[in-house]
C-alpha cells in the first residue's frame, strides 16, 4: 500500500499534447480525460513555445466539471531555446506572469520565420518574474526542424552559456521558483540519473519534481507517436532507428505507479502538489477585454449606442417606427446593457460604417446580425420582420460568450476594411485569429503511408482519385478498388494509424478573416506569430478557443457575389440612372419568383448549382422565406437528416404537415414539422429531450470538434432517451440527432440562411430585369460561382444580350456595356420566353481584356488610356501604347485586332514581325518604312473556324464564334446523338444519346457515390445521372473525358429533365479535328449559331499545288497546341 | 512515372495503357482516378540512358559508327557496310528483327543525311529507306507532307509556325523564306537544307574513346595463357605509365583480345578505388581468367592484338611514401578486388552498424561499399574504400544540466560489445513488478548480484514483431564479472516472464 505526503497523490506537469506539432501523440481534450480517470490532482500542458492547446483542455475541464472531481488545469508552456540551453517548463502564478510568458513567446515569435520560435535563456531571465519554473534533463531543440535559415545569424548573435552557470542565473532569477525535473521513463540508466539528480539538487537547493515527460495519454498511442516521429523527421519507420523512443512509458501514470517509481525520492510527488498550489492563474481570468469604443459626445458606449440605434431605426422606417419593431429593439439593448456588449457592437458598427463611407458593399450575418438592433444599425439588411428570431438564444447570458457577427465585405475590397482595423485599433490590439489545419483522410493517409515505406504509386493509389472518401467504404474501398488488398497486415496498419492520425492538428494558419481585438495589449492576452502574408500577425488560438475564453472577435469575410452586385449597382446606375442597394430594391417582385421557379438562375447567389436548380421548380419559392428555406435545405444536415422529402411533400401539399408533440409545433411551424435550421434542432434538443441551452450548444460544438473523444455516444443517448421519455418516436428522435450531426460539421442556421438569402433575392431580381448588368457584373468579379465564364455569356445571350468580343479598340481592362438598338438585340431564348417581357435591360455586352490569359491589367490601363480616336494599325498601338510585343502576342493570340481588319493569325504574323525588325527606338528613319511592306507575302492559309474557336477557349476560355460541338454534329447526329435542346421533346423513359463538353462533375458526399454530369452543347445543357455502379464501369470516360457522348434513359421530372447514363463513350479525340474544320459549316449548322469571322475580306490563297506531295493526312498540332488541351477540363465537386 | 512541373505524371505507357486512353503527360492522380487498377513503375531516365548505350555498343556490330542520338535514337553511319549484310533493307530487317528478339520495337530507316534518316524513321509511315541520289523534287515530295517535327526543331516554334497555319515541312519549302526566317530564326531553314540533302553535316557520333589505351600487337596469333597473361602484365606496366603521368588511376579496365579471324574477345574488370598499380592490375585479369577458364578464352587461331584501355578513370595523387603506411589498409583493398574479381563484389559483406534500438539488429552484414564513380580527372579527396563506419560513437548525451564535469557520467558501457549468440535463459529471484534480480543461475553457475542498474525498457519494433518488451539490467555481481540481461516481457502482461542472459561486459 503506498501512502502519500500529501493525499491529493500527484499532479503531471511536462505533459505535451498534439499541439506541439508531431510530438505528442492524444488530444488535449483526452490528456483531460485521462487525467479524470486516472485520479490526477493536476495536470499541466505544456506544449512548445506554445499555447496553442490549453484553451482546449481548459474547455474539456470546464464543460466535464472536473474541477469538481479535483482535478485541475493549469496552462505552462515548455520552453525550448535555441541556445542550447535545455528545456524548461514555465507556468505563470498569475495573471500578470502569464502576460509576461505571451509577451515572450511573441519575441521569440516575431523573430523567426513562420512555425518556428526562437528563444534563448536570456529572454526567459528577462520575462521570468512570477514563473514556476522546472528544468528539464536536456533539450530538445531541433536545428533543422525548428529554426530555418535564420538560426545561424542568432546563434551568433547569442553564444550559449554553460549549463552550470546558466542554473545560477535561474536560481537567481527565480528564488524559489525553480525545480529540477526528475523521470523515471525506463531509459539506460535511470536509477542512476535519479541519484544524480537528487545529488545536483541537493548542492544547488533545488527541490526535485517528478514528471514523465508525457507524451500520450495511454501507452497504446506509442505506434501513433512513433508515426509521428518519422513524419517529423522526414524518414520512414525502417530507418527512423534511435530517433523513436524505446518503448511506450511516456504516457500519463495513476499517482501509485509513479509513486512506485519514486520510491528513492518520495520527495519529488509532493512538490509537484506544492507547485501546483503555487500557480493561481486560470484561463478565465482573460475575456471580456473589448475595446472600449468611446463615441464623442456620449457618455457610455451604451449609450451611444442607443442613440445610433434610434437613428437608424428612424431612418429606415421614415413613416414612423412600428411599435413592434420600437419594442424589440427596447428589449435587446436592455439584454445589450445587461451583458455590457455595446462596445461590440459599435466596433461592429464603426466597421461596417467605413466600409459604406467607400462605397464597399457588405453585410452582416451570423446569429446576433438578424436583430432588430443590427437591422437598425446598417450591420444587415434583412428587415428582422421575416423572422422571429429570439435574440436570447444567441446572446445567451449564462454563457457569457460574445456575440457571433460575420461581416461579408466584397472579396477585392476586403483588404482595405482589413487595413482601417489595423490603423484603427493598431498591431498591439488587433491580429488575425489562427486557424488550426488538422490532418484529414487524405494527407494522413498519405504521410501514414510513407512512414510505412508504401510507394509514391500505392500511395496515389490511395488518395489521388479525384473524389476521395465516399462515407460508404472510405480507404478501404479505394484500397480495394486499386488492386490492393486493405486487410493485409501491413496495410491495415497503416490505414488503422492513419484513421487515427486523421483529426490531429498539423500546423497553424491563418484565418480567412477572422479578428480578434482587445482592449490592452493582446501579446499580453495570447502570444502572436507572424502569418504567411507580410504586414500580418496572427495569434495561436482558433475561434473557437476565442468563443470558449469570451474574446471578441469579428469575422471579416470576403463575398464574391457582392463583388459582383456592387458592380452591378454601379453599372445600373451609370447605364440606366437607377441608383439601387441592397436595401432599395422592390421586396417580392413576383417576376423574380416566377425566374427562380423555372430555375433560370445560372450565376446567381448560392441557387445555382446542379442540386439546387433541381430542387427550385419542386420548392416553388415565392416568399422572401422560402428563400431562407432553399438556402438551408439543399445542405448535407437536412440531407443526412433525410429532411428534405418530408419536407418536399408538405410544401407540395401531398401531405399535411404533422407536429410531433405541441411543443415542437411552435419550433417547426414554420417549416412544416421538418427541422430544416440548426436553431431548430438545436431547439427540439432543449424543448424535447431537456437539454439546457448550453447543453445544446455543447452538443453541436462536440458534433464540430472533438469526435475522437467519444462524448457523442453519451449525448445521443441523452438526446434519444429524453425525447423518447418525453413520448416522442425514437425513430423521430434518431432522424434530429442525425441532423444535428450533419450540422455539426456543415452547420447552416437561419440566421445565415435570412442572410444569404436577400444576396440571392438581389442577384435574382438584377438577372431577371437587367441580364445584361448582371452577366457583365458577374464576368468583371470572376473566378467565383458555380459556372465558368463561358456559361454566364451563353446565358446572357440567351436572354437577349449581344455580346462583343474583345478588341483593342473598344474594350477595357473589365467587361462593359454600350447601348445598341433594339434590333440588335438578339432573339430571346425559346425556354424564356415567357419572361421576354421582364427584361428591361436593353445594353450589350463587350468583353473586357480580363477574360484574356496573360494580360497584366497595367499594360491594358495604359493601351486604354492612350486609345483617343483609336489605333489603325498594329504598329500604332505597339508605338502609341508602349507595349512589348510579348504583350502585343497575348492581345493577336486573344484576337482583339478584328477592328483593324486582322485575325488572330495574320495579327500574330505582324505582331511577330515587328518583333524582329529591331527596337522602336532605333534607327528613326527606318520607322516610316513598314516592314510589312517591304518584305514578300508570306501567302498564310487561312484559320479555319474550328481553329478560331479552340483558339478562342484557349486564350479566352470560351468562344463567341460558335460552340465546338457544332463542328461534329454531322459525325454525332450519323451516330444517333440528339441535340440537347430536343431532350424536351422526347417522352420519359425513352432511350436517347447525347454529346457535350463536359461543364461539371459532381459526386455529392450525401449521393452515396452518384456522380452527376452537366453537359454542354450548341444548344444547351443536358443533365446526366451516372449511378455508382455504372460509374465503376465507366469510370475513365466519365473521369477523363472533356467531350463526351451519353446514352441512356430520359427521366423527367416537372420541367427538370435528367438522362440515366448507360453507356458513356469519350469523344475528346474528335476535338482535335476542329483545328482543320470551319469551311463547310453553314451546311451542318444553323446560321444564328455562327458568326462569321470576317466575311468575305480574304481571298482564297492555294498553298500547296496538290500534286507536290504523297498523300497523307494533315499532321496533328503538337500536344500541348492540341484542341483538346485548350478545351476546359470540366470542374470537379464534392 | 515521373516527377514534373511538381506532380507525378505519366511518362510512359506500355501500349495496352495507351489502348485505355491514357496519354504520357497526365497526372497521376488523373491517370489513378480514371484506372484504378494501373500498374505504375518509376521511370528510369538513367536506366533508360544506359540501355540505349548498351543497345549502341551492340550497333556496333553492324558499323563500328555507332552512336547515341537523343534520349530515343541511335544512329549509325552505314557508308560501305550495308553490303556485308545483304543491302540496305535486309539490314534494316536484321536489325529490327534482332531487336525485337531482345524485346525491342524498333523503327529504321535508311537515308542519305542522320537528318533524312531522323525524318524518316519517325514519321516516315511505311517508307523507311531513300536511295541513294534520290534528286531534290522527290527528297520534297517525300518529306513535304511530314509535320515539322521532322525538322527536329523546338517544340514552341514547331508552336508558333502552327499558329500561322504552317504545319508541314511542305508548308515551308513553298514560301518565301526571308519573313519566315526574321520570325522564327534561320534554322528552321537550315534544317530543312540538312534533310533534304542539300548541306551535309557529318555523322558525329560520341564515341567512348578509351581515356587511356596500350596495345601490343603480335607478329602471329598467341595461343598459350601464361603468354597472354604475360602480355597482359607488360600492358598494365604501360598502362600505369600513361595514368602516373597524369595524375590518374584507372577504374574500369578492359582487355580486347582480337582473334585472327576477326571476333573480339573483351575481359573487363572493376576496381574498388582508383588503381595504378601494374601488378595488382594483372592480378585483376588473372583472377577472371581464372574464372572463365582456359576454354572460355576461345583462343581458336590466337590473338594478334592485344589491347588494354582504361574505360574510365578518376584522379589519384601520387603517393606520400611514407614511415607509417596503411599498407593493412591498401592490402585489404587488394583482396577486397581480388575476391570481388573472382567472386563479385556484391557478394564480400562487411559489418555495419543499424540504428535501431533493438540490441540484435544493431549491427548487419552489407556489401562493401564500392565508391561513387567520379567524373575522370576531377580533383577528389582520396577517401578510403572500407572508410570506417560510422558506428556510433559512445553515445554522448544530449546537453543537461548535470554535467559538472566533474563527474563520471557513466562507469559501463550501455551495451557489452558481443552479445552471446542467442540470449541463454536464466533462473532468477526478481521482485514484481520490475524489479532487478537478487541473484540468478546462468550455465549451471549461480551468481549473487551485488550491484544493478535497470530496468532499461527495450519495446519491440511494432511494426515488424509481436514480441514482449525487454527489460534489460546491468549486473556485476560478487565477483566483479559484469553481466547484460533481460526480461522478456512484463509481469502485467505474462504471469511468468522469462529470463535471459545476452551478453557480458568485458
Amino acid at each position: 500500500m503506498i501512502r502519500f505526503a500529501d493525499p491529493r497523490g500527484y499532479a503531471e506537469f511536462g505533459v505535451t499534447s498534439n499541439f506541439s506539432f508531431l510530438r505528442g501523440a492524444s488530444h488535449p481534450e483526452e490528456l483531460v480525460a485521462q487525467a479524470i480517470a486516472l485520479g490526477l490532482a493536476g495536470i499541466g500542458i505544456a506544449d512548445r513555445n506554445s499555447f496553442a492547446g490549453v484553451v482546449r483542455a481548459h474547455v474539456f475541464l470546464r464543460e466535464n466539471k472536473a474541477e469538481a472531481r479535483g482535478l485541475r488545469a493549469v496552462p505552462g508552456v515548455r520552453l525550448v531555446f535555441c541556445d542550447g540551453t535545455p528545456d524548461i517548463l514555465a507556468y505563470p502564478q498569475d495573471r500578470a506572469a502569464y502576460g509576461r510568458l505571451c509577451r515572450l513567446l511573441t519575441s521569440g515569435n516575431i523573430r523567426a520565420a513562420k512555425g518556428s520560435c526562437l528563444l534563448t535563456l536570456a529572454d526567459l531571465l528577462d520575462h521570468s518574474e512570477g514563473q514556476q519554473l522546472i528544468a528539464m534533463e536536456s533539450s530538445t531543440f531541433e536545428h533543422a526542424k525548428e529554426s530555418g535559415r535564420s538560426y545561424q545569424d542568432f546563434e551568433q548573435a547569442a553564444p550559449a552559456k554553460s549549463h552550470p552557470a546558466a542554473l545560477g542565473e535561474l536560481i537567481e532569477a527565480a528564488p524559489g521558483r525553480l525545480w529540477l525535473a526528475a523521470s523515471m521513463t525506463y531509459g539506460s540508466a535511470m536509477r542512476g540519473t535519479l541519484a544524480k539528480r537528487r545529488k545536483t539538487g541537493e548542492r544547488l537547493g533545488l527541490p526535485l519534481l517528478a514528471t514523465n515527460d508525457v507524451l500520450m495519454h495511454d501507452p497504446a498511442r506509442r505506434e501513433l507517436q512513433d508515426v509521428l516521429t518519422c513524419i517529423r523527421h522526414g524518414v520512414s519507420l525502417e530507418t527512423a532507428g534511435k530517433r523513436l523512443e524505446p518503448n511506450a512509458e511516456r504516457h500519463l501514470k495513476p499517482p501509485g505507479e509513479m509513486a512506485r517509481l519514486f520510491a528513492e525520492a518520495p520527495e519529488a510527488l509532493s512538490e509537484t502538489l506544492r507547485f501546483l498550489d503555487g500557480l493561481a492563474f486560470s484561463l478565465d481570468q482573460l475575456g471580456h477585454d473589448y475595446p472600449q469604443e468611446l463615441r464623442e459626445g456620449f457618455a457610455t458606449p451604451q449609450e451611444a449606442l442607443e442613440a445610433f440605434a434610434l437613428e437608424g431605426a428612424a431612418r429606415r422606417y421614415p413613416g414612423g417606427i412600428p411599435t413592434q419593431v420600437s419594442t424589440a429593439l427596447v428589449h435587446e439593448l436592455a439584454l445589450v446593457a445587461q451583458l455590457d456588449y455595446a462596445p461590440y457592437f459599435l466596433t461592429v458598427h464603426d466597421i461596417v460604417r467605413f466600409a459604406r463611407a467607400q462605397g464597399i458593399l457588405c453585410q452582416g450575418r451570423g446569429s446576433a446580425a438578424n436583430s432588430t438592433l443590427c437591422f437598425c444599425l446598417g450591420i444587415t439588411e434583412v428587415d428582422p420582420v421575416f423572422h422571429d428570431l429570439l435574440f436570447e438564444r444567441f446572446i445567451s447570458a449564462d454563457r457569457r460568450e460574445p456575440p457571433d457577427i460575420d461581416v461579408d465585405f466584397e472579396h477585392d475590397r476586403r483588404e482595405e476594411v482589413i487595413q482601417y482595423i489595423y490603423a484603427r485599433y493598431g498591431r498591439a490590439r488587433a491580429a488575425l485569429t489562427a486557424s488550426v489545419t488538422t490532418y484529414r483522410a487524405r494527407s494522413a493517409i498519405r504521410e501514414t503511408g510513407k512512414v510505412f515505406g508504401l510507394s509514391e504509386d500505392v500511395l496515389s493509389a490511395l488518395t489521388s482519385q479525384i473524389w476521395h472518401f465516399s462515407a460508404a467504404d472510405g480507404a478501404e474501398g479505394e484500397a480495394r478498388r486499386a488492386g490492393l488488398d486493405p486487410t493485409g497486415p501491413h496495410l491495415a496498419k497503416a490505414l488503422a494509424l492513419a484513421r487515427e492520425l486523421s483529426g490531429f492538428p498539423r500546423h497553424l494558419s491563418q484565418h480567412t478573416g477572422g479578428f480578434v481585438i482587445t482592449r490592452t495589449r493582446l501579446d499580453e492576452i495570447v502570444p502572436l506569430a507572424n502569418a504567411a502574408m507580410e504586414e500580418r500577425t496572427v495569434i495561436e488560438w482558433d475561434k473557437d478557443d476565442l468563443d470558449a475564453l469570451g474574446i471578441l472577435k469579428i469575422d471579416i469575410l470576403a463575398l464574391g457575389m457582392l463583388s459582383c452586385l456592387r458592380k452591378g449597382f454601379d453599372l445600373l446606375k451609370a447605364h440606366y440612372g437607377r441608383p439601387e442597394t441592397l436595401a432599395s430594391l422592390p421586396q417580392e417582385d413576383p417576376a423574380v419568383y416566377a425566374m427562380i421557379q423555372k430555375a433560370d438562375t445560372i450565376g446567381a447567389f448560392q441557387i445555382e448549382s446542379r442540386a439546387q436548380m433541381s430542387m427550385l421548380p419542386r420548392l416553388k419559392p415565392a416568399t422572401f422565406y422560402d428563400l431562407v428555406i432553399e438556402v438551408a435545405i439543399v445542405r448535407p444536415g437536412p440531407i443526412q437528416g433525410d429532411m428534405v422529402h418530408p419536407y418536399l411533400r408538405r410544401r407540395q401539399g401531398k401531405e399535411a404537415p404533422v407536429y410531433p408533440s405541441r411543443e415542437l409545433e411552435a419550433v417547426l411551424g414554420k417549416t412544416l414539422g421538418v427541422p430544416l435550421f440548426q436553431e431548430q434542432a438545436m431547439k427540439i434538443a432543449i424543448v424535447a429531450a431537456g437539454f439546457t441551452p448550453s447543453e445544446a450548444d455543447q452538443l453541436r460544438r462536440a458534433m464540430a470538434t472533438f469526435k475522437k473523444v467519444g462524448t457523442i455516444g453519451t449525448f445521443f443517448d441523452k438526446m434519444v432517451k429524453g425525447m423518447v421519455a418525453r413520448g416522442y418516436d425514437e425513430d423521430f428522435a434518431t432522424r434530429c440527432f442525425k441532423q444535428i450531426e450533419g450540422f455539426g460539421t456543415y452547420g447552416f442556421p437561419e440566421s445565415h440562411a435570412a442572410s444569404f438569402a436577400l444576396l440571392v433575392y438581389a442577384s435574382c431580381w438584377m438577372k431577371c430585369h437587367y441580364p445584361d448588368v448582371f452577366a457583365c457584373a458577374l464576368l468583371n468579379a470572376q473566378p467565383m460561382g458555380f459556372y465558368a465564364p463561358a456559361q454566364i455569356v451563353r446565358d446572357a445571350r440567351e436572354h437577349g444580350t449581344p455580346v462583343a468580343d474583345v478588341d483593342i479598340n473598344f474594350s477595357d481592362w473589365d467587361s462593359t456595356l454600350f447601348a445598341v438598338e433594339p434590333a440588335d438585340r438578339l432573339p430571346v431564348h425559346q425556354k424564356h420566353v415567357d419572361r421576354a417581357e421582364d427584361i428591361m435591360g436593353t445594353h450589350a455586352i463587350r468583353l473586357g481584356f480580363r477574360q484574356a490569359g496573360g494580360l497584366i491589367e497595367h499594360d491594358i490601363r495604359r493601351l486604354v488610356a492612350r486609345r483617343g480616336a483609336g489605333y489603325d494599325s498594329i504598329r500604332d498601338l505597339w508605338l502609341r501604347a508602349e507595349l512589348s510585343p510579348a504583350v502585343l502576342e497575348k492581345l493577336a493570340e486573344a484576337d482583339s485586332f478584328r477592328s483593324l481588319g486582322l485575325d488572330r493569325r495574320e495579327a500574330l504574323w505582324i505582331v511577330r514581325g515587328l518583333n524582329k525588325s529591331g527596337d522602336k527606338d532605333d534607327l528613326p528613319l527606318l520607322k516610316v518604312l513598314s516592314f510589312i511592306e517591304i518584305e514578300p507575302e508570306a501567302k498564310l492559309p487561312p484559320m479555319p473556324l474550328g481553329q478560331h474557336v479552340v483558339e478562342d477557349y484557349r486564350h479566352l476560355s470560351l468562344s463567341l464564334k460558335a460552340h465546338p460541338v457544332v463542328f461534329l454534329r454531322a459525325q454525332l447526329s450519323k451516330r444517333g446523338v440528339s441535340k440537347a435542346c430536343s431532350l424536351l421533346t422526347f417522352p420519359a423513359n425513352q432511350r436517347v444519346s447525347v454529346a457535350g463538353l463536359v461543364l461539371v462533375r459532381q459526386r455529392p458526399g450525401t449521393a452515396k457515390g452518384t456522380v452527376f454530369l452537366t453537359l454542354e452543347d450548341e444548344t444547351g445543357v443536358a443533365n446526366i445521372i451516372v449511378w455508382p455502379k455504372v460509374f465503376e464501369a465507366l469510370r475513365a470516360v466519365v473521369i477523363g473525358s472533356k467531350l463526351i457522348a451519353v446514352t441512356g434513359r430520359l427521366q423527367r421530372e416537372g420541367e427538370v429533365v435528367h438522362i440515366v447514363a448507360e453507356k458513356a463513350e469519350d469523344w475528346t479525340r474528335a476535338l482535335s479535328q476542329l483545328s482543320v474544320m470551319g469551311p463547310d459549316l453553314q451546311a451542318i449548322a444553323r446560321a444564328d449559331e455562327i458568326k462569321q469571322p470576317l466575311p468575305g475580306r480574304r481571298e482564297p490563297v492555294l498553298t500547296r499545288p496538290p500534286e507536290l506531295f504523297d498523300a497523307m493526312p494533315l499532321p496533328g498540332l503538337p500536344e500541348h497546341q492540341d484542341a483538346r488541351r485548350a478545351m476546359p477540363k470540366g470542374r470537379n465537386f464534392q | 512515372m515521373a516527377k514534373i512541373k511538381g506532380a507525378y505524371r505519366l511518362a510512359a505507357l506500355n501500349e495496352g495503357a495507351a489502348r485505355l486512353g491514357l496519354k504520357t503527360g497526365i497526372a497521376l492522380a488523373d491517370a489513378r482516378a480514371m484506372i484504378p487498377t494501373l500498374e505504375i513503375h518509376d521511370a528510369d531516365p538513367t536506366g533508360d540512358a544506359e540501355t540505349l548505350l548498351a543497345l549502341t555498343d551492340w550497333c556496333k556490330l553492324f558499323t563500328p559508327l555507332a552512336a547515341a542520338d537523343g534520349p530515343d535514337g541511335i544512329v549509325l553511319d552505314i557508308t560501305g557496310a550495308a553490303h556485308l549484310f545483304g543491302g540496305e533493307s535486309a539490314l534494316i530487317a536484321t536489325i529490327t528483327q534482332r531487336l525485337r528478339r531482345q524485346g525491342f520495337d524498333t523503327r529504321a530507316a535508311i537515308a542519305g543525311t542522320p537528318a533524312a534518316a531522323w525524318a524518316l524513321a519517325r514519321h516516315g509511315g511505311q517508307k523507311n529507306i531513300v536511295p541513294e541520289e534520290t534528286p531534290e523534287t522527290a527528297l520534297a515530295k517525300l518529306f513535304g507532307p511530314m509535320p515539322l517535327a521532322a525538322l527536329r526543331i523546338e517544340t514552341h516554334v514547331i508552336a508558333e509556325l502552327g499558329q500561322a497555319g504552317l504545319r508541314r515541312t511542305g508548308d515551308l519549302l513553298l514560301r518565301p523564306r526571308a519573313p519566315i526566317a526574321a520570325r522564327f530564326g534561320s534554322n528552321v531553314f537550315a534544317r530543312l537544307d540538312e534533310l533534304l540533302g542539300v548541306t551535309r553535316s557529318p555523322i558525329s557520333p560520341r564515341f567512348d574513346a578509351p581515356a587511356f589505351m596500350a596495345e601490343r600487337r603480335f607478329a602471329e596469333g598467341i595461343t598459350h595463357r601464361d603468354h597472354i597473361e604475360a602480355a597482359i602484365l607488360a600492358l598494365c606496366a604501360d598502362l600505369c605509365g600513361l595514368l602516373a603521368r597524369h595524375d590518374e588511376g584507372a577504374r574500369r579496365l578492359d582487355v580486347s583480345l582480337f582473334r585472327v579471324d576477326g571476333a573480339v574477345k573483351h575481359i573487363e574488370a572493376g576496381t574498388s578505388r582508383p588503381l595504378r598499380d601494374p601488378k595488382a592490375m594483372a592480378r585483376l585479369f588473372h583472377e577472371r581468367i581464372e574464372t572463365i577458364g582456359e576454354e572460355g578464352l576461345e583462343t581458336g587461331y590466337g590473338f594478334d592484338v592485344i589491347r588494354l584501355a582504361a574505360l574510365s578513370a578518376e584522379r589519384l595523387d601520387a603517393e606520400q611514401v611514407c614511415f607509417d603506411t596503411n599498407e593493412d589498409r591498401a592490402s585489404l583493398d587488394d583482396l577486397v578486388d581480388r575476391l570481388g574479381a573472382r567472386f563479385g563484389l556484391a557478394r564480400i559483406t562487411q559489418l555495419m552498424p543499424k540504428d535501431t534500438h533493438c540490441s540484435e539488429q544493431a549491427c548487419a552484414a552489407s556489401p562493401v561499399r564500392l565508391r561513387a564513380p567520379a567524373s575522370r580527372g576531377h580533383p577528389r579527396e582520396n577517401t578510403l574504400l572500407l572508410s570506417a563506419p560510422s558506428w556510433p560513437a559512445a553515445s554522448l548525451p544530449a546537453p543537461s544540466w548535470d554535467h559538472d564535469g566533474d563527474e563520471q557520467i557513466l562507469a559501463l558501457p550501455g551495451r557489452p560489445i558481443r552479445l552471446l549468440r542467442r540470449p541463454e535463459p536464466i533462473d532468477t529471484i526478481a521482485s514484481v513488478p520490475d524489479g532487478p534480480p537478487l541473484r540468478f543461475r546462468w550455465r549451471r553457475v549461480m551468481h549473487q548480484v551485488a550491484a544493478i542498474e535497470g530496468p532499461e525498457r527495450i519495446a519491440p519494433e511494432w511494426w515488424k514483431s509481436t514480441a514482449p518488451a525487454r527489460d534489460y539490467f546491468r549486473a556485476e555481481d560478487t565477483a566483479g564479472q559484469r553481466f547484460w540481461l533481460f526480461r522478456e516481457g512484463l509481469y502485467q502482461e505474462t504471469p511468468d516472464p522469462r529470463w535471459f542472459m545476452h551478453g557480458l561486459f568485458a
